[in-house]
């Protein structure tokens, strides 16, 4: 489904890596989590899967379309939640993921079936008729993850999606997740909490300093670990 | 004291980005920009020396009517006219609008203070439109008469003084206006039309005051006699107007004996009495027309409005969507609406009623204009076409949309239906300029339909190359990282250079309109207007698509 091609991506004229040479192979159904400590080029690894971020060399290609020589027909497969959610302020929640669908060109049933389906899940279909300035963050956050939603995606990108949840929209979160993939879509998504990952991955990579130190699933990210422990353990053992 | 000083500072700072400023000169890439930015200047250098050499002429006619001293007047009377004009608009964005309130209010700082401290940038700001208007006018003064050095060192201090008063009478006028218009649940509403309103009533006022004034200078026949008799009746027949204009021109005229002294006194005595009156008043009032405005909508009426999503939910094309998505963002941000949407209804209402003043000029310019349309025609569609670029949507499309730039980046949205619907957002906005341009022509003479059309398309033709001029300068170098939108419109370079390279499209067209004017019949000038809009519009459109694929990749 995603292939990351020996990706690399520097800043300041090449002098700090952010991205080495970064090679993965996702496929159809999987839940893949992406794990690193705070600046190992997460969130950069991503922004050049979504097209927000050229890679200096490699290739990134979702279902054989290459992300950078085909854009449109790469992102109508994708949606990207980001680790902040900036959206337009002045909109209400209602236009902004009337918009979102427009772009994506979703007939109309299914563009409703959808919204009212998400919003009750995450408890914001009161809010709709507001403007998204008064929006809690984590309103923000859930009108986001909606709006990626109702496009129903090949591949769901996640930037920290559980950071500013509360706890029963990051548990439906993780159902909706574990239900797309059994629908046969793809999940990536970067997180700093470890028992997410260990609780709902299929496979696990962990990123460290712009290069992928390991990847594979629980049980074989413990055979590799000198302690058979949590991930928690194998996590501060690879990254230290 | 130490408080204020600190937040203007800050403030000054903050408005002119000194700061980024200074880091950016030391980044080869950005130094670029002030080299541009220069030349940008400099291109304005030959229209500003012309206009000079005008003026020159008019105090050649104020000396032969006797009435030199009116010259000065009307140097004073314009730039105050103007600080107070563009002053109400600068208030509201910058008291009642601005980002920082949200970190100000919650310190512990009296309302004075932060108003006090704004109050002093914008005086700052108000110089760039103060300075290059009465500069000229007391130089040619000073210069031709061999003024004496009491004169320089009074039209100094006046320069410094001139925009206090009708700064401060915008400020005050504004804090009534915002307390009265904080009604909760119609405010946004109630307040574009009320400030809509408001500056219509004063633009109204205005122009009823100089009929007025005009009737009683040329009118009666002791009025010969009186000009003979008092080298300063002009003055003072204005002065009625707004007296702090008269009281500086007579401290200039009269700077050799006392008299002059004490106008110089009077205009600083009152401006200082009306600067401290704002002050106080903005204890009791500032507030009240602020707090409103901060809480976007309360929790407690959340719920209220809850929607049934069938029914509010509309498929469009994908650019129909953009635009509607555009045009609401426009509206619902003050300092955009203020710009935008403002700009375009009252830039050709001032530009019309300023052309008519005086019964007697209407009427022969109702005369003219029944016999030959395209006297007002012409002028009209080449407002709008400028027009296109002055409202500024076009060189911020993508500056306006900042930190939620990513949004645009990762949808699958044709390049072409960006172009079209970002082309489309400026045109539902010039088309309200349309209907404030011929409501106001309406208001100076009777245009045919068949003429209105003509404007109207011809006017909406031409927006779309303005515009996409403005995109094409945008997409190269969006400012994307603002807290503030006032940031991504007002203090947005790239307007700067729209302007220039649009001026530069507009006066191509003015040229060769005009040569052609006697040449051929009236209609294949329209005929050849529109297709080389249509043509620049198709040229630019592929430009455009090139850069913004481009650049959708490139951009960090």
């Amino acid at each position: 489904m995603l292939k990351i091609e020996n990706i690399s991506k520097s800043y300041g004229k090449g002098s700090v890596k952010a991205v080495d040479n970064i090679d993965l192979e996702i496929k159809s159904g999987e839940i893949f989590g992406f794990l690193g400590p705070n600046g190992a080029g997460k969130t950069t690894t991503i922004k050049m899967i979504v097209g927000l971020l050229k890679p200096d060399g490699g290739k990134i290609s979702i279902d054989g379309v290459d992300v950078w020589d085909s854009p449109l027909e790469a992102k109508s497969k994708i949606s990207y939640v980001p680790d902040n959610p900036e959206i337009y302020d002045k909109l209400k929640g209602i236009e902004y993921l009337n918009f979102i669908a427009d772009m994506y060109e979703i007939p109309k049933e299914e563009r409703i079936k959808d919204i009212e389906y998400y919003t009750k899940l995450f408890n914001i279909e009161h809010a709709l008729g507001d403007i998204i300035g008064s929006y809690s963050h984590g309103m923000k956050q859930k009108i986001v993850l909606t709006s990626a939603l109702i496009t129903n995606p090949d591949l769901f990108i996640l930037d920290e999606p559980m950071v500013g949840l509360d706890p029963k929209s990051a548990f439906n979160l993780k159902e909706i997740m574990r239900k797309m993939c059994n629908d046969g879509k793809t999940v990536f998504f970067s997180t700093h909490v470890l028992e997410v990952a260990e609780k709902i991955c299929d496979r696990i990579a962990i990123i460290n300093k712009g290069k992928i130190i390991t990847v594979g699933t629980m049980e074989e990210l413990r055979e590799h670990a000198k302690e058979k422990e949590s991930l928690e353990n194998i996590f501060l053992e690879l990254t230290e | 004291m130490n408080k204020m000083i600190s937040l203007i500072k800050v403030d000054i700072n903050n408005t002119y980005g000194l700061s980024t400023m200074a880091h950016s000169l030391k980044d080869k890439k950005s130094r670029w920009r002030f080299i541009i930015f220069g030349i940008l200047m400099m291109s304005l250098i030959p229209t500003y020396i012309m206009l000079i050499r005008a003026l020159g002429n008019m105090y050649d006619a104020s000396i032969q009517i006797g009435q030199r001293s009116y010259f000065l007047q009307m140097g004073i009377f314009a730039s105050q006219i103007l600080v107070f004009v563009f002053g109400i608009i600068y208030v509201m964005s910058k008291y009642y609008f601005s980002n920082d309130l949200d970190q100000l209010v919650p310190l512990p700082i009296k309302s004075s203070h932060i108003l006090g401290s704004k109050f002093v940038t914008l005086m700052i700001s108000e110089y760039l439109t103060s300075l290059p208007i009465i500069l000229p006018f007391i130089l040619i003064y000073g210069i031709r008469g061999k003024e004496g050095i009491l004169y320089w060192i009074y039209s100094f201090l006046l320069a410094l003084g001139i925009p206090v008063l009708p700064l401060v009478i915008a400020s005050i006028l504004v804090m009534i206006f915002m307390k009265y218009t904080n009604i909760k649940g119609k405010k946004d509403l109630l307040r574009i039309v009320g400030s809509s309103i408001f500056l219509f009533l004063i633009l109204f006022i205005q122009f009823q005051m100089q009929s007025i004034m005009q009737k009683v200078i040329a009118g009666g026949d002791e009025f010969y006699i009186n000009l003979a008799k008092n080298s300063n009746l002009l003055v003072m027949k204005l002065g009625v107007v707004f007296p702090p204009s008269m009281w500086g021109t007579l401290s200039l005229v009269n700077y050799g004996n006392f008299s002059g002294l004490s106008y110089v006194l009077l205009f600083f005595l009152v401006s200082i009495i009306g600067y401290i009156i704002m002050i106080l008043l903005s204890e009791k009032i500032f507030f009240d027309g602020l707090i409103g405005n901060m809480e976007v909508s309360s929790s407690k009426s959340r719920g209220s409005r809850i929607i049934g999503i069938k029914d509010s939910i509309k498929i469009n094309k994908p650019y129909i969507s953009l635009a509607k998505k555009e045009v609401k963002i426009l509206f619902r941000t003050p300092v955009y609406l203020l710009n935008s949407v403002g700009g375009v209804i009252i830039l050709p209402a001032v530009l019309v009623m300023s052309t008519v003043t005086g019964d007697e000029s209407l009427e022969l310019l109702t005369k003219v204009l029944g016999e030959f349309p395209h006297f007002i025609v012409l002028p009209a569609i080449g407002m709008i076409v400028f027009l296109g670029m002055l409202n500024s949507i076009g060189c911020t499309t993508f500056s306006r949309e900042g930190k939620n730039f990513w949004i645009q980046r990762t949808l699958p949205i044709r390049i072409e239906d960006q172009i079209i619907g970002r082309v489309l957002s400026s045109l539902i906005i010039q088309l309200v300029g349309i209907v404030a341009m011929i409501g106001s022509i309406f208001f100076i003479a009777k245009i045919r339909l068949g003429n209105i059309l003509i404007i109207a398309i011809l006017g909406l033709l031409g927006s779309i190359p303005m515009t996409q001029i403005g995109m094409i300068i945008d997409i190269l170098r969006p400012l994307l990282i603002w807290d503030n939108p006032q940031k991504a419109m007002k203090q947005n370079l790239n307007v700067l250079i729209g302007m220039g390279v649009g001026f530069l499209y507009g006066g191509i067209l003015t040229f060769l309109t005009i040569k052609l004017f006697d040449k051929i019949d009236i209609n294949y000038i329209y005929i050849i207007l529109a297709l080389i809009f249509i043509l620049s519009s198709y040229i630019l459109y592929i430009i455009l698509k090139k850069l913004i694929s481009k650049q959708f990749i490139e951009l960090q």
